[in-house]
């Protein structure tokens, strides 16, 4: 890969730094390496929880059995963990280069990037351990102690607002879908954050408003700063690797601003059947049927441009793009779920299961983490300037988690669904309805043991890169 | 692992013979591909051309479904509307649930009683009697719901005092919950001190009286003998 790049390089640009880089590339190199270890870490501390607490519900007593490892703190920091250590991280990092590639935008103030970084890492270390410490919000993913929200929105300021600047500052007036998609994210996120914040947390709103915002939180969090994101990175990979241009291009936009505008709205379906006014509940399934035509547009665009000239195949030949299309996949499935389970009688049976579980891991997991690690696979290397250090481990990371994905979804939507069905149903004793999920509970602990074994074959092989291109005058000769 | 000589990231095989950095590119089609969109340096651009007609008939489809979802589904945009069937419940139960209300029974009574009985509740010596302190309005809400309903005419004696005139039946124009009202604001203004008066007391009563003429107040004193206090 970083061969391709070099040979890329315009011939008449002046080398600097690493003569491999282009000067986009050696300004962002640090901050980007920075953000990304950061990810790693994250990725591995959650996965790591993620199995403590399966093992919590498999088996109650007898592990890590202190306060501390709780399965109410440890799942909780868990969630946090993955959503804002990996997810954005991994976001902060990937955003910048796209937008910068895009853009051609030499960032000039990588050191602000960098403390928005440290800032952001470090707020949410001290996060995390609050809620070990057992103090905690009961709202999801708002669980951190409120000091930290303005302390997080600041660093997300100093993080992630160049991707706006590097938009500002195009050279042409071209853009393309991926800097939309990644500035309407960086838009959005700030914004309902403070705003959730307030309403929820320091100046709690009476009554239902405090679910309404937190749910209009989590759709926005979910749907548009990771989704958004994620979309972003596969507009731009699929045509660059495929080498073709993105069916119905011209679609694009339309599924940007429809995407952006009903995203917010979907919030209120997941209340369906709580005492908020009928017309709110209504306009959430409203948005999310509506949401079907930015998925629609998105499936015609990626699954379109992988349809033409075998590049199904091709797609899984390629390393970035084999994740990527998986996301892709998954994004479709996920839209399409989330439209259909919002309907009133099918909301009806899966509300108070495992259903949403499933639903929010086939947005964050085998949508939008499956696509980071796909970007990963294209990016570290051009920026370390090695090579990947092992295809097994490439090929254990992609299975190990690819099935563990898709087994854990599948397992919590259809468990979902069964138990759902005989709760609904008066004759099924509970016990029986216990039953069918404690098999679920055997399950997650094996999906979540085959999560962190592809979490760490991606973590080696990446700090294996990482550690490999800093190490000077290492194997990378520049001839 | 047998497309593993395919996989872009395998370096160990890019690695092999050539090393790393010199062109280990004639590995498979995808690197092909790859090193020939990195050679061009133009990133992805936009192109146009016409939406099929078919995509915007299928979006203006979601939006004229999503107008009649939320028109049929919203309980008339009502705050107070938050289950599918609230909006038949809520018209129902208003006229259902009733609670005696004397603040609404008094404005029913400055209307239609106050003439004769005086805001007061003292009435007009030698015509009109007191419903203040009467034992006529005291004790079983019956006789009260009987004398509104049917009227009452001819010599009565309230507190010692003897009162001729006629009352009419002045609770016929009224509806169960407004003599209801009335009653309530009455047995408990003015020092009485009796019972609320529920209107379906007030229905069972109309429905046994069925336009009986106007009581002599003995009649009614020997249908409803005066409680002693």
């Amino acid at each position: 890969m970083s061969q391709d790049n070099h040979s890329a390089r315009p011939q008449g640009r002046p080398p600097e730094g690493d003569s491999r880089l282009s000067r986009v590339e050696a300004q962002l190199r640090s901050p980007f390496l920075f953000f990304f270890v950061s990810a790693l870490i994250w990725l591995l501390a959650s996965s790591v929880l993620a199995l403590i607490s399966a093992f919590k519900l498999q088996a109650a007593a007898g592990v890590l059995d202190c306060e501390i490892f709780t399965y109410g703190r440890v799942s909780a920091a868990q969630h946090n963990l993955f959503i804002y250590g990996w997810g954005f991280n991994a976001f902060f990092a990937v955003n910048l280069w796209l937008t910068s590639q895009l853009g051609r935008f030499e960032l000039r103030n990588a050191w602000l990037v960098t403390l928005g970084a440290v800032v952001w890492n470090l707020t949410l270390t001290y996060g995390v351990l609050r809620i070990f410490a057992g103090d905690m919000n009961s709202f999801s993913l708002l669980e951190m102690p409120r000091g930290v929200g303005p302390v997080l929105a600041v660093a997300f300021l100093l993080a992630a607002f160049w991707p706006i600047v590097a938009y500002a500052r195009r050279p042409t007036g071209h853009s393309f879908a991926s800097q939309w998609f990644i500035v309407g994210a960086s838009f959005v996120f700030p914004l309902t954050y403070l705003l959730t914040q307030l309403l929820v947390l320091w100046n709690p709103a009476s009554g239902v408003v405090q679910a309404l915002a937190h749910s209009w939180f989590i759709q926005n969090l979910l749907l548009l700063w990771l989704g958004g994101s994620a979309l972003a990175s596969v507009y731009y990979f699929l045509p660059k690797v495929l080498g073709r241009n993105i069916t119905g291009y011209y679609l694009a936009s339309v599924a940007f601003w429809t995407f952006f505008l009903f995203a917010g709205w979907t919030g209120s379906a997941s209340l369906l059947g709580s005492p908020i006014p009928l017309w709110v509940q209504s306009v959430g399934v409203v948005g999310a049927a509506m949401l079907l035509v930015p998925i629609i547009i998105t499936a015609i665009n990626f699954h379109g441009t992988l349809s033409v000239d075998g590049g199904w195949s091709r797609a899984w030949n390629s390393t970035t793009l084999r994740f990527v299309s998986f996301g892709a996949v998954a994004f479709t499935i996920a839209g399409f779920l989330n439209a259909f389970f919002s309907f009133r009688g099918y909301n009806a049976v899966v509300r108070f299961t495992s259903f949403g579980a499933g639903q929010e891991q086939l947005l964050t997991y085998a949508f939008a983490s499956m696509v980071i690690f796909g970007a990963a696979y294209f990016i570290l290397p051009r920026l370390t300037g090695s090579l990947w250090p092992s295809a097994k481990l490439v090929h254990l990371h992609f299975w190990a988690t690819a099935l563990a994905a898709v087994g854990s979804i599948a397992a919590a939507l259809t468990v979902g669904w069964q138990s759902g069905k005989q709760l609904a149903d008066a004759s099924v004793p509970y016990a029986k309805v216990l039953a069918a999920s404690s098999g679920l509970a055997t399950a997650s602990v094996l999906f979540a043991i085959l999560f962190l074994v592809g979490h760490v074959a991606f973590a080696l092989n990446a700090f294996g890169m990482i550690l490999k291109s800093s190490a000077p005058a290492a194997e990378s000769r520049h001839d | 692992m047998n497309d593993r000589n395919r996989h872009p990231d395998n370096n160990r095989h890019r690695r092999g013979p050539s090393g790393a950095g010199s062109d280990g590119l004639s590995d498979g089609r995808l690197v092909e591909v790859h090193s020939q969109i990195a050679r061009d340096k133009e990133e992805p651009q936009e192109g146009f051309s016409l939406t099929p007609i078919l995509i915007v008939f299928l979006f203006c489809g979601f939006g004229f479904w999503a107008g009649l979802y939320l028109t049929r589904n919203s309980g008339q945009f009502s705050a107070s509307a938050f289950d599918l069937d609230a909006p038949k419940a809520v018209a129902e139960g208003a006229s259902k649930v009733f609670e005696p209300d004397a603040a609404k029974g008094e404005k029913l009574f400055l209307t239609n009683c106050a003439v004769c009985h005086q805001p007061t509740g003292l009435g007009l010596t030698g015509v009109f009697p007191p419903l203040a302190g009467s034992p006529w309005v005291a004790g079983t809400d019956e006789r009260m719901i009987k004398a509104i309903l049917a009227g009452l005419a001819g010599e009565i004696e309230v507190k010692g005092v003897k009162y001729v005139g006629i009352m009419p039946n002045i609770g016929a124009g009224l509806k169960d919950a407004q003599i209801a009202n009335i009653a309530t604001y009455v047995r408990s203004a003015w020092g009485n001190n009796a019972e609320p008066v529920m209107d379906t007391k007030v229905a069972e009563v109309r429905k046994a009286l069925a336009g009986h003429a106007p009581y002599s107040p003995a009649e009614l004193a020997k249908e409803h003998p005066l409680e002693a206090k």
